[in-house]
């Protein structure tokens, strides 16, 4: 009975148990699904990390590479993030070249790191003019149950905290770069932006994590990321319903709880490995 | 979106309009209509109106290597984009084969006839030479796209102005536009396109058609010419005969038509320079027509902010000050930990058996692609040494009463599959065990 | 021109000022709503086409498909594009009736003719007189507004490319008329809570000035019977 009612009128469905202040799944409002990180996933990569938000399962993987820094600022590296919606993590993606919403995430994480500040982009300077590193991270949603913004970040922040590149150093003689692939240097990650998503139901209920169901049925939807100093990275709410300032302001204090969870998260288990290196 | 059919009346109604030498708007045969040209407030940018058609172009450069057959010489680029906004009918980044026409015949008529010094584009000799790159989008189709498109080119060709470049050794320096005073192109001549379209297998001639006269046009046209009479290019499209006399006639006609707008175009570069030279207004902005009722311009407006401060105190202190607890994570094996304590995902999780039933075809997949990780994995058996076998508890105890859930949930949500993660894991072990 | 009108920005900083606005409605003739928005010297042209009929692939059972192209002066659009049409239309979407036109399709070009700072602001708001030229239901209008915050904490509204430049953070709001509510908001740049919400409010006043500029050239407008 139950079921047919959510096929048949899902919103309603989800009304009610909003009317009562919980979600069909179990959680209060404001509660976020629980979230299982694993740190150094992908072997092959310089640095990587798997995030589970709920049943949102993001991995991203950091690689680098040497390039000329670019010629309008030959004293910094680059840092390019892609977010990949393939098929295979909701039938609601298609194959072919990458949609809406992953470029649209794309730009977000893109926007992020610059905005945060995650890495200086002069550490990834090797020589001025010469020599510098490029960060591929690459993001990838091997399943998509809403909510990508929070897991993305959390996975790029934890990926670029296990990242480790080897010294490379420039010979005098041949002006060719020597890797020394023994000499593994972390990167410096210098601040630890962790974002917090939010849907808004009908115009006035806030909750917290949305799934993917929750999403397409909400009216609007926010992601707020915040820094350990409490400042805030990024507002991003691309449109939908209209939200006063006091809301925002509660979405925001959310945020910075938020905040301190994922960061001991994400130090515990980064902790973990530690000792094993 | 599709666009409006013409209907056989209508049809009807211009051709024999067409016959009587008269045209809808009140032209004549070999009338232009009205030609505007307006400058942005960026070097090489204009808007062109002909009549309601309207068409932006901007130029652009920027350092690249040159062609290997041409070392020395500067590579221009034209891009025509047929803007969705201009007609329902265009699709943006669709390549249709009006778009190709009118691409090729902008090459023909601009890069073909020389009329831009492309060896003073060069920088350093094989290594770096300026890409001209021109933009035109055509902002709203009323016909006749071509001409629109040949004058704000050519025109925005010549308002360009290019940032100047040093070089010392092997270095170049590009010099920012404060820092030296651009330098603009070298204009050879301006070729300018004049279209002529045919009704009644060639019978009928118009200049300059609107998109209606277009749509029932047998064929076209187009001659590029420059003031000098120069004819730089000519094509002929729609399956028409033509006789000699006719395009003769036609050239006639071009070279008329392209000394009054060269003309024009030049008075209007002309203005454009005064008013820079001269520190007045300039730019779009400017150009705006305000006598009109439906447009209107105000003047800077000043925002109260005297009490934003206590606005903004005020919302933060009504709201709840973050809480400083926190839950604690769960590392549950090395290199993995979790947070929260609201829905379980089935990471770490025993029983992957119950689940086997209520699963179809993905799980027939999954164990397939199962089955060949496992046979690689057996080939490199002895890497695989990664999870210390004494955590097997430690990943089942998460908290007290987390199994009952897991089960709970299982039995409510059948839709939620057990990631293979999870099995994987456990089959790891115990090919290490 | 520019360096006189930023020099007598920064003077009068404490109370920051809107450039001067313009907007011109109807210009096009082919689009069912088009207008040009200028503010300073950025300046977006929108163009409308709708309620028309609309792709299978696309068709939504209950409302109407909206579609928005942004499309750039120079080169094709990227990705960065792609986010700021996101941004557009679902702000367009939370003020259009768009139940109103189920199963059919509206697209929205705005195309890009002068970028001089607060270039999503300068979209949204021509993108909202387009909508109203088009004479599509709208539960309410929106505006953009951009804030700055530059080196010295000091909020510079509608900044210029120069002010964005020079700026540490970079916010862009969209108002709504009704409530003042904040319908869009994508930032850039770290910022405390109290700037974000000082900013939010200065967006709010200056909301009602773009709104009485939307009041009075509709009034201008229909100022006439035909």
């Amino acid at each position: 009975m139950a079921a047919g009612f959510k096929t048949a009128e899902p919103l309603e469905y989800h009304r009610s148990f909003l009317k009562e202040n919980c979600r069909p799944d179990g959680r209060e409002l404001g509660e976020f699904r629980a979230t299982t990180l694993n740190i150094g996933s992908i072997s092959t990569a310089d640095g990587s990390a798997l995030v589970k938000i709920g049943n949102t399962t993001v991995i991203c993987g950091i690689k680098a590479e040497l390039a000329t820094p670019p010629t309008d600022a030959p004293n910094k590296g680059y840092i390019v993030p892609n977010v990949d919606l393939p098929p295979l993590c909701s039938s609601r993606f298609r194959p072919g070249p990458p949609g809406e919403q992953a470029q649209a995430a794309s730009q977000f994480i893109a926007d992020l790191i610059d905005s945060a500040n995650i890495i200086q982009r002069e550490d990834l300077c090797i020589e001025s003019g010469k020599l510098s590193w490029v960060l591929y991270c690459d993001i990838m949603c091997l399943d998509y149950d809403g909510n990508l913004l929070d897991a993305c970040v959390i996975a790029l922040l934890a990926a670029l905290e296990n990242a480790q590149l080897p010294e490379v150093t420039i010979n005098k003689e041949t002006e060719l770069a020597e890797v020394n692939p023994q000499k593994l240097h972390p990167l410096n990650v210098t601040k630890h932006p962790v974002g917090s998503s939010f849907a808004v139901f009908d115009n006035t209920i806030v909750i917290v994590d949305p799934t993917a169901e929750e999403e397409s049925l909400s009216t609007a939807t926010i992601t707020v990321v915040t820094d350990e100093d409490e400042r805030l990275c990024a507002l991003h709410k691309p449109g939908g319903s209209g939200l006063s300032a006091e809301k925002l302001q509660d979405c925001i204090s959310r945020a910075v709880t938020r905040h301190r969870e994922v960061r001991k998260l994400i130090e515990e288990v980064l902790k973990s490995i530690k000792p094993q290196q | 979106m599709k666009e409006t059919p013409l209907s056989n009346c209508e049809r009807q109604f211009l051709l024999k309009a067409i016959e009587e030498k008269k045209r809808l708007d009140g032209r004549q045969t070999y009338d232009y209509r009205n030609i505007k040209i307006t400058f942005g407030t960026d070097y090489g940018c204009c808007i062109v109106d002909i009549g309601k058609t309207r068409v932006l172009a901007q130029v652009s450069c920027e350092l690249v290597a040159p062609k290997d057959s041409r070392p020395t010489e500067g590579i221009l680029f034209f891009n025509l984009e047929l803007s969705s906004m201009a007609s329902p009918a265009f699709e943006s980044n669709r390549q249709s084969e009006l778009l190709v026409k009118l691409n090729r015949l902008l090459e023909r008529c601009l890069r073909n006839s020389k009329c831009i010094d492309t060896e003073s584009l060069c920088v350093v000799a094989g290594e770096k030479v300026w890409q001209i790159r021109v933009d035109i989008h055509v902002l709203n189709h009323d016909g006749n796209i071509m001409d629109a498109a040949s004058i704000a080119a050519i025109t925005a060709l010549s308002h360009f102005r290019r940032p100047d470049v040093g070089i010392q050794g092997e270095e170049v320096t590009v010099y920012a536009l404060e820092e030296r005073d651009p330098i603009p192109l070298s204009v050879y001549h301006m070729p300018i396109c004049v279209s002529f379209s045919f009704f009644q297998q060639g019978t009928y001639l118009l200049v300059d058609p609107c998109e209606r006269e277009e749509r029932v046009m047998d064929g076209l046209l187009v001659i590029a010419m420059n003031k000098h009479r120069e004819i730089c290019c000519i094509q002929s499209s729609g399956g028409i005969m033509l006789l000699k006399e006719q395009v003769l006639r036609c050239s006639k006609i071009a070279s008329v038509k392209v000394t009054e707008i060269t003309e024009l175009i030049n008075k209007a570069l002309e203005n454009d320079r005064k008013v820079r030279k001269d520190g007045g207004k300039f730019g779009f902005a400017e150009s705006m027509p305000k006598e009109r009722i439906t447009a209107l311009k105000t003047e800077v407006a000043p925002v109260e902010m005297t009490d934003i401060e206590e606005k903004a105190k005020e919302i933060i202190c009504r709201t709840e000050a973050p809480s400083e607890v926190v839950s604690s994570p769960v590392v549950c094996a090395p290199g993995t930990g979790q947070v929260g304590e609201g829905l379980q995902n089935s990471w770490g999780l025993e029983e992957v058996d119950a689940l086997e039933d209520d699963v179809g075809e993905e799980r027939e997949e999954q164990d397939m692609r199962e089955q060949l990780e496992e046979e690689s994995r057996n080939a490199e058996k002895g890497d695989v040494v990664v999870i210390s076998d004494s955590e097997e508890e430690d990943v089942v105890i998460l908290h007290e009463g987390t199994q009952v859930k897991h089960v709970k949930k299982q039995s409510v949500d059948s839709q939620q599959l057990a990631p293979s993660t999870a099995k994987r894991r456990r089959r790891r072990k115990k090919q290490v065990i | 021109m520019h360096n006189a009108r930023n020099a007598m920005e920064v003077e009068s900083s404490s109370t920051c000022a809107l450039r001067e606005f313009g907007c011109e409605q109807s210009l096009l003739s082919r689009p069912d709503g088009s207008s040009s928005f200028i503010q300073g010297d950025t300046s977006v042209l929108a163009g409308v086409y709708g309620p028309a009929d609309v792709k299978v692939s696309k068709e939504i059972h209950d409302r109407a498909t909206l579609e928005v192209l942004i499309q750039p002066k120079v080169g094709m659009s990227g990705v960065r594009e792609r986010a700021q049409e996101q941004c557009v239309r679902e702000t367009c979407e939370a003020a259009l009736l768009s139940s109103l036109h189920p199963r059919s399709s509206l697209s929205l070009v705005l195309q890009i003719i002068h970028d001089d700072g607060s270039l999503l602001s300068c979209c949204l708001n021509a993108a909202c007189m387009a909508l109203m030229d088009a004479g599509l239901p709208m539960g309410c209008l929106f505006c953009g507004v951009t804030c700055a915050i530059d080196r010295d904490g000091r909020i510079v509204t509608d900044p210029t490319m120069q002010q964005e430049k020079e700026s540490r953070a970079l916010m862009t709001f969209a108002i709504d008329s009704t409530e003042r509510k904040v319908l869009m908001s994508t930032t850039k740049g770290s910022f405390s809570v109290n700037e974000l919400q000082q900013c939010i409010a200065v967006s709010q006043r200056a909301s009602e000035k773009i709104f009485q500029f939307y009041r009075d050239s509709v009034r201008r407008r229909y100022s006439k019977t035909l």
